[in-house]
């Protein structure tokens, strides 16, 4: 049996160490423009940020290709697929037959359309060569500019103060991490930002940059002109399915798979960020490109491809972040765009202890929450929104800072 | 392989798995030095209560496949197969609360720890006191409860006599039996003020 990874993010690292596990002798390959070992991508935040070093990004040790038996092929994009011979075409023309092939391919960041986005210093930060790139330009810095309030953007603010940089945001909705949290916790996340020297401009963008081979104003479009000599482009990302015949796998917003992580062509299967599957708190189609979920997509895809039908059931977006002595957590449907009418809140808000809770519910089932501090019965509500159980216990109790596993228990 | 095996209707509440497991867990290993250590021990399971205030002692399943390991950015979480136990070394964690947002029990706590790098906070879980059953010792939770609802015993043993258990009550004459003394009384109390101030 020939197994073809594509990608070797941690979906494709842990498809592969599941083929292993359940098929000895199969041949397994993957294939990644990246050349670095399995390293922990939501990580080169803290390597930017100079709390972890480069070593210690590798979530697998120097023989893990060896040691599985997989031929590794870096440095090297896929182009194309046919699915009808089965094989994958990589861009210097090799072809790769396959018995059962996996696009783990992650996702790429979105550009920026503005004029004078190639200069020098403009980045993106999805991969440990971005953040080094980034590192090295360090020195000269003085003022950067984010665009983006989301994650990415959020990340990369966060670790530019760290380093003593000043930073400018531009957000485009009201207040940072619209997609993840709601307005009181966003702006919750915003004051710790600004207390520690952040400047947040809402409702802006970067329409141009100028500089001399490297940036050093932006443009933006409110017609205002700032210093900035590095600027981080935060716009979010988009799913890596370019190269997948559209016609034998069905795409949408990532490449669809069903409960089993297959896609709609016999013998390919797709998981991590690329993958677009059944969404717990949304009960539709979602993309959900979180480290989690990754792992488990890419733990169920290789058990499947490896002959063992497991079900997947279904992925959550969700998010822990700490910054200074602040965190936040969040699961499920809670930002503003995504709680309607039909949703029944509750929040609890204690200034005092600097602790904010918010539940969305549809029906009596949990389908959301954000927390701010006191975050470490999280897992308790994650799991609320991913089993659907219905929530039959005063609300109080889950708002409590305090509530206790025990709580949810029948006896 | 003995494991420790939870009976939260024989739990009073008292704690005192708390305070052993910290001690449990200090750098001298003493309660009466232990108070004085700094960063100050801290339990690994917690008491909690439920809706009528009865006990419920909660501390890591150590469950398999573990969320909080697939979960775990750095890759510091990782199981220990000789006893079955999910551990955290604290060299590698970089305290991201990952494991937070997985654990569905809620039973990771973040802070300095003793057994961490000095300075350095860390996630903190169960360890089932390998260093103690090192030592041919029972883990302290279970060494220091009184009322059993903490044992170390083969889960066959324990599953076997549950059995026993549910079979002797579905009998016509079966009669509801108590672990000892009280319980039923104890309960009913809780129960009975945790209504009265509902209605309040």
């Amino acid at each position: 049996m020939k197994y073809v990874i594509i990608g070797n993010g941690v979906a494709g690292v842990t498809a592969a160490e599941t083929i292993r596990r359940f098929d000895e002798s199969g041949d397994i390959s993957i294939i990644s423009d990246e050349t670095f070992l399995p390293y922990c991508r939501p990580m080169i935040s803290n390597l930017l940020e100079g709390s972890v070093p480069e070593e210690k990004l590798s979530i697998r040790s120097k023989d893990f290709y060896d040691k599985n038996r997989i031929s590794p092929v870096l440095g090297v994009r896929a182009s194309s697929i046919d699915t009808g011979s089965r094989v994958v075409v990589t861009e210097d023309g090799k072809k790769h037959p396959y018995d059962r092939l996996l696009l783990a391919c992650g996702a790429d960041p979105k550009g920026l359309d503005a004029k004078g986005s190639e200069l020098e210093n403009i980045f993106f930060m999805r991969n440990i060569a971005h953040v080094k790139k980034m590192i090295s330009a360090l020195p000269q810095i003085k003022n950067a500019l984010v665009l983006g309030g989301g994650l990415v953007g959020f990340k990369a603010a966060y670790s530019l103060l760290k380093r003593g940089v000043s930073v400018t945001m531009l957000i485009r909705s009201g207040y940072p991490l619209s997609m993840q949290v709601d307005e009181t916790a966003g702006r919750m996340i915003q004051t710790v930002l600004q207390d520690h020297g952040l400047t947040v401009r809402t409702g802006v963008s970067a329409e141009a940059f100028e500089g001399n081979g490297r940036v050093q104003k932006a443009v933006l479009s409110d017609g205002d002109r700032i210093d900035c000599d590095m600027a981080v482009i935060g716009k979010g990302v988009f799913p890596a399915h370019g190269f997948v015949p559209r016609d034998s796998i069905n795409t949408d917003a990532g490449i669809l798979v069903d409960r089993h992580m297959k896609t709609s062509s016999d013998c390919v299967y797709a998981a991590g960020d690329v993958a677009e599957s059944f969404d717990l708190s949304r009960q539709r189609r979602w993309v959900n490109a979180i480290w989690p979920e990754a792992v488990s997509q890419g733990r169920v895809a290789g058990m499947n491809m490896a002959g063992h039908p497991i079900s997947y059931r279904g992925s959550l977006s969700r998010n822990v972040i700490r910054i200074f002595d602040t965190d936040v957590m969040s699961a499920g449907r809670v930002s503003k765009r995504e709680v309607d009418d039909s949703c029944r809140t509750a929040e609890a808000f204690d200034p005092g202890r600097k602790t904010y809770r918010k539940l969305v519910f549809d029906g009596d089932i949990l389908v959301g929450f954000v927390m701010v501090n006191r975050v470490e019965q999280g897992g308790v509500l994650t799991s609320l929104v991913q089993s659907r159980m219905p929530v039959d216990i005063p609300e109080q109790y889950l708002l409590d800072p305090n509530f206790n596993v025990s709580r949810l228990m029948r006896r | 392989m003995k494991q420790v095996i939870v009976h939260p209707e024989r739990c009073v509440g008292c704690m005192q798995c708390m305070l052993a497991c910290a001690t449990a867990h200090s750098k001298t290993g003493n309660l009466f030095s232990a108070i004085l250590e700094n960063p100050l021990p801290r339990p690994r399971i917690h008491v909690g209560a439920g809706i009528y205030y009865e006990g419920f002692p909660n501390r890591c399943r150590h469950c398999d496949p573990a969320p909080c390991q697939m979960a775990c950015l750095p890759g510091a979480i990782y199981r220990q197969t000789e006893t079955n136990t999910v551990l955290i070394n604290p060299d590698v964690c970089i305290n991201c609360a990952s494991c937070a947002m997985a654990c569905p029990y809620g039973v990771i706590r973040y802070h300095k720890d003793p057994l961490a790098p000095a300075g350095k906070a860390v996630a903190v879980k169960c360890d089932n006191c390998i260093a103690r059953q090192h030592k041919g010792r029972v883990p302290a939770c279970v060494e220091v409860c009184k009322t059993g609802a903490l044992t170390f015993e083969e889960s066959d043993r324990a599953m076997k006599r549950k059995t026993d258990m549910v079979a002797r009550s579905v009998t016509a004459e079966a009669t509801p039996v108590e672990h000892a003394e009280g319980f039923a009384l104890l309960r009913t109390v809780k129960k009975a003020v945790t209504e009265i101030n509902l209605a309040r």
